[in-house]
């Protein structure tokens, strides 16, 4: 048979996933490097591993998506476009596979329907696989997604998340396939998503079954964690069960949480009878050989905690979010309560809120609540933003129950009845003015965007424009290799460095030596391709707008709040200003929306009065008790 | 003694040694890591400064005294043109390389050089006597605009070098102009007098160096083209003019020497003129010290200009006559500045050379006094150093100009180079084709980018990582 390539219309690749004798697998790297790298892996990296991963003749490669696209322009300093494009050069023919989140794209939140089209056409230019979920599997969160790729003739890969308990029947799932399938129609490829690596290979082998024996001619694709150490027995079931297409990654690089070994994977399900279709095993091997060294240097990004984790069975976390679980709490001086909050406050959490899926964004929610209640000792004391919305059923319907109504009167008040039926119901996202946007980036960069940049610049603005800016100074850095780019504590004198520039131009950089002026700033002396060049670094970057020094405690900030001071509640991101100057607010009007750890609060106002001086803007980072706007209000306390 | 600083103090250092004399140096307390008191066989402090002790005639010659010193060349700038310190040199009994007080002082005095011109019979752009203070010399001023039109040129009498000099466009500007100007001009030259010249439009700068000694020679070394201006400052000249009219030239050439002549000139001397698109010229001034742009000149004839000067000023007679100069090719000097020309010229006074590498190699010649390591004075101009090439064609010699520019490292302060490497590489340019207006009519030249190359950008983030404590793309 012939190999699946890039390029064909998903009728045909599904046409041969059919009636292939054996399964097929997907090099899930981006995956890989979410769950045990904080996404870090470089697209330098990615471009050593092309070609024998192109040799290797997967079914695909998941190289984009999740959290990864944001992780491209905050973190590494790659366009995401150009890095699917200069792998498309390296990789004619292996499709590339995206994950998106539905409504909520790459990113956290939902989407206007227009962006989340503009968004999909683009990618769709390069992504040929498009695995789509919804954290709460409502169909309707991911039908623009879903409506965008059919109509690229890309192939549409709607996903079930999947997790354990009582509510996670076969019964249930097989119901949530129609579903979806009423929708999209079976020419497509039906992902059972794993993200937590849940349940044992009996259960999922039982899942695979029970979907199989309904819809005999149906493509399903396994998805699934290692987390716990036994993803190798859920892949063998799902096969042998009647999955088509498994995940599974590069052995140089598996860690804890992410996928486990191709090879492992082929050498199990070959002594079960089962064919990888296409592998060649001996470009698996040849692919980790090539990656093998430079493992070294992403040390920095593994996990804090080594070793599987059993116990995601009780904490359901998903393995992409469990490095960065475990970097917040080392960071947030908490490492000493995980056990306390993974085993007993998160599952308690979950249970509490609808035992619905953790995957992102509900992980998150998840998460922080679980982080927040046993960090200020009152369970639901702290409400975010996302928990509030998710409360509200602005995310979608809760699948199997709500939550009981104290957590409602926790978060809402007294009156939370009225809130919840004046506010409730799914959320409606008017359209975005995408021509406004597009001339609001061309101001913010002083020259004309690209749709791609555009594209970019509407799902995460700040970011994307800081990263266009950073491009415009430094040049397109992705052919810095890890070693040059993570470095820490500076080079060796004469220490040569070397790397090719975007245009294949070969580089050698000498390090000579530093001299510190009386003015506090520092010349460092670089030998450029042998051309002597001098870099001025400045003293110190000045602390600029509203991220100023202030400690105040929780009580004085809400003081404060009561005499029209509003101060930031914690260190976060101002992602909204929603009022203006000289606007009258009253009390419980929605002030500013504060971000912080993906997730955003609102902060509404204690008292009424006039809008009288805004100290914070958007994309400012503001520290706890730092300023956010003032209120003037009236001397008789009228609007209570 | 060099009575001046800079790359020109340098300059007459060399002529002296070559010829077997001490050199010996001047400097206020911000020159005192300057190239110049290094080279000179002696070196004496003379204040503070910065710029009052290098225009103080009586410290000056005091140092000269206390130290035996037998002559005194002034360079250009500070004390060169002031004929109270050539007065004073040679009252000390001191040789002064440069023309008598009275030649210098009629010649500084631009109304006098013109009554001097117009009784030669020497062709002029109409100007005023010395404008009288107060209401009356503004009316004479406006009647004289109402007369020739606008634009007329506001100057000060005792200016130079560029200064004191202002474009008017109406009687409004006029009014406004007339009294800063005649403050500027009695800060700037310690005289207040201004007059009123006539516009030429578009004109070429033409300058025809002159030599004359004791023995009723006088004679010319070929022109040169200063036309490439900013703000009334030349930035670049050539030796000789590329006026393709050579009889055109000759005649300028010849009125040089009458107008030398009329003014009974001694040593060396410039005659500025104006050519107009016609192909007029018109008597600007006569300048009485060595030009900054002497070097071209130098290039293209063979003759040492400074070393000429001091035998000239000890007596002796010229060693060449006029049909001895041949002039051979073609020279282009620029001045590399401590400026930054995308931002008018701003002078970076203040930083550091922390590299310089500057280019060498057949007809290539540097007159500079900068050095790495070498901290830029905020307080005197902002001339790094004079790149002079000499070729035997144009094509040969801007070719040759280019590649020394960018051959040229020089780190710290932002620098004129990239502004001539776009002017090399401009059509006009290469064709010889440019006139007062080039920088006006030629804007592009001030379109590059600071740093372009990918590399560089790169190293930028790479000297980045390398300084932080915490890599922040690492975190």
């Amino acid at each position: 048979m012939d190999r699946i390539v890039q390029g064909m219309h998903s009728s045909e690749v599904l046409k041969r996933v059919r009636e292939a004798e054996g399964y097929f697998i997907t090099n899930t790297a981006r995956d890989l490097s979410q769950s045990d790298f904080k996404n870090r892996i470089l697209l330098h990296t990615d471009l050593l591993a092309a070609d024998a991963r192109e040799r290797a003749n997967y079914f695909s490669l998941e190289i984009t998506g999740g959290a990864s696209v944001h992780v491209d322009i905050l973190r590494k300093q790659v366009d995401p476009f150009l890095k699917l494009k200069l792998l498309r050069e390296k990789m004619p023919n292996t499709m590339f596979q995206t994950l998106c989140r539905g409504v909520n794209l790459f990113g956290y939140r939902p989407y206007p329907q227009n962006v989340i089209r503009l968004v999909v056409r683009e990618f769709a230019k390069y992504v040929d696989v498009w695995r789509v979920f919804d954290f709460m599997n409502h169909v309707p969160n991911m039908q623009a997604v879903f409506e965008e790729v059919q109509m690229s003739g890309k192939l549409l890969e709607p996903s079930i998340c999947f997790s354990t308990g009582p509510e996670h029947t076969d019964e249930y799932y097989v119901k949530k396939v129609g579903e979806i399938i009423e929708v999209t129609g079976e020419e497509i490829s039906l992902c059972i998503k794993n993200h937590g690596g849940l349940g044992t290979p009996k259960r999922i082998g039982e899942l695979v079954k029970a979907i199989r024996d309904k819809y005999s001619d149906l493509v399903i694709h396994y998805h699934g964690h290692n987390t716990d150490g036994d993803d190798i027995g859920r892949i063998t079931a799902a096969v042998v069960n009647g999955a088509n297409i498994v995940d599974a990654a590069d052995h140089a690089f598996t860690g804890y949480f992410g996928p486990p070994p191709i090879l492992s994977v082929i050498q199990t399900l070959k002594d079960y009878g089962h064919t990888a279709v296409g592998v060649d095993e001996a470009a698996v091997i040849e692919t980790s050989e090539v990656l093998r060294d430079q493992r070294q240097h992403y040390e920095y990004f593994e996990s804090q905690f080594k070793g599987f984790l059993p116990t995601v069975q009780i904490h359901k976390l998903p393995g992409g979010a469990m490095g960065s679980s475990f970097e917040q709490a080392v960071k947030g001086g908490f490492l000493n309560k995980m056990s306390e909050i993974l085993h007993e406050e998160l599952p308690k959490v979950q249970r509490e809120l609808g035992n619905w899926w953790s995957v992102t964004p509900g992980s998150q929610i998840l998460w922080t609540t679980a982080v927040s209640n046993v960090q200020s000792g009152e369970r639901y004391g702290n409400c975010s933003g996302d928990l509030k919305n998710l409360l509200l059923g602005k995310y979608g319907p809760f699948p199997f129950y709500r939550p009981e109504d104290w957590i409602y009167e926790k978060a809402f008040g007294p009156d939370w009845r009225k809130i919840v039926a004046e506010q409730g119901g799914v959320m409606q996202i008017e359209d975005m003015d995408i021509d406004k946007e597009r001339s609001i980036l061309q101001d913010r960069l002083g020259y004309e965007p690209t749709t791609q940049q555009l594209v970019t610049y509407l799902q995460h603005p700040n970011d994307a424009v800081d990263f266009f800016k950073f491009e415009e100074k430094f040049g397109k850095v992705y052919v810095l290799p890890p070693a040059l780019f993570f470095k820490r504590g500076g080079f060796t004198l004469g220490e040569a460095l070397e790397f090719t520039d975007h245009d294949g131009k070969e580089h050698v950089l000498e390090v000579g030596p530093l001299h510190k002026h009386e003015d506090g700033s520092t010349s460092i002396y670089f030998n450029v391709d042998h051309h002597q060049r001098v870099f001025i670094m400045a003293a110190e970057a000045k602390v600029e707008g509203a991220a100023q020094e202030v400690t105040l405690s929780k009580q004085e900030i809400q003081e404060l709040a009561k005499i029209g001071d509003i101060r930031a509640p914690f260190g976060a991101n101002v992602c909204e200003v929603s009022v203006e100057v000289g606007q009258e607010v009253a009390v419980g009007d929605k002030l500013v929306v504060l971000e912080a750890m993906k997730m955003q609060t609102p902060v509404m106002a204690a008292v009424a009065g006039k809008v009288e001086k805004i100290a914070a803007k958007v994309g400012d980072a503001v520290k706890v008790g730092g300023k956010v706007l003032k209120i003037s209000c009236a001397a008789d306390g009228s609007g209570k | 003694m060099v009575a001046n600083r800079g790359e020109i103090a340098l300059r007459i250092i060399r002529a002296i040694q070559e010829l077997g004399h001490t050199a010996v140096a001047i400097y206020e307390t911000p020159d005192n890591a300057a190239l110049h008191i290094r080279v000179a066989d002696e070196a004496i402090w003379i204040g503070d400064g910065p710029r009052r002790d290098y225009l103080s005639i009586p410290k000056i010659i005091k140092a000269a005294k206390d130290h035996g010193v037998d002559a005194i060349h002034p360079g250009y700038g500070f004390l060169a043109e002031n004929p109270d310190f050539a007065k004073a040199c040679e009252e000390a009994g001191i040789i002064f390389v440069g023309p008598p007080h009275e030649v210098i002082s009629k010649l500084g005095d631009k109304v006098t050089a013109r009554n001097i011109m117009a009784q030669a019979g020497i062709a002029m752009v109409p100007g005023t006597e010395n404008l009288s203070h107060g209401e009356a010399g503004l009316q004479e001023a406006l009647e004289f605009a109402a007369k020739y039109g606008y634009p007329v040129m506001l100057k000060a009498t005792a200016g130079g070098g560029g200064r004191g000099i202002r474009l008017i466009e109406n009687d409004a500007q006029l009014k406004e102009q007339l009294p800063t100007a005649r403050s500027e001009a009695k800060a700037a030259f310690n005289n207040d007098n201004i007059y009123l010249e006539k516009v030429v439009i578009k004109p070429r700068h033409v300058e025809v160096q002159i030599m004359a000694d004791n023995f009723g020679n006088t004679l010319h070394l070929g022109t040169r083209d200063c036309s490439i201006q900013r703000r009334n400052q030349k930035l670049v000249e050539i030796a000789p003019s590329m006026i393709p009219d050579k009889k055109l030239l000759d005649d300028i050439c010849a009125t040089a020497v009458q107008a030398a002549k009329a003014s009974n000139y001694f040593n060396a001397g410039t005659v500025e003129f104006l050519v107009d698109k016609d192909n007029k010229f018109y008597f600007m001034e006569i300048n009485t010290r060595v030009q900054v742009e002497h070097t071209v000149t130098e290039m293209v004839s063979g003759i040492d200009i400074v070393r000429t000067q001091i035998k000239l000023a000890l007596g002796r007679p010229l060693s060449f006559t006029q049909d001895d100069i041949r002039l051979r090719g073609h020279a282009i000097e620029m001045r590399i500045n401590a400026e930054d020309p995308q931002n008018n010229f701003m002078p970076e006074g203040g930083k550091t050379v922390s590299v310089y590498r500057s280019p060498g190699g057949y007809g290539v010649r540097l007159d500079g006094f900068v050095y790495q390591g070498f901290t830029i004075p905020e307080v005197y101009d902002s001339l790094l150093v004079k790149l002079t090439v000499f070729g035997f064609t144009w094509n040969e010699t801007v070719d040759r100009m280019r590649r020394c520019l960018r051959n040229y490292t020089i780190v710290g302060p932002k620098t004129t180079i990239p502004f001539y490497l776009n002017l090399v590489n401009d059509p006009d340019f290469q064709k010889g084709d440019f006139d007062t207006s080039f920088l006006e009519t030629h804007p592009h030249l001030f379109d590059y980018k600071d740093d372009p190359s990918e590399v560089n950008k790169l190293a930028r983030l790479i000297a980045e990582i390398h300084f932080k404590k915490e890599n922040k793309y690492a975190i």
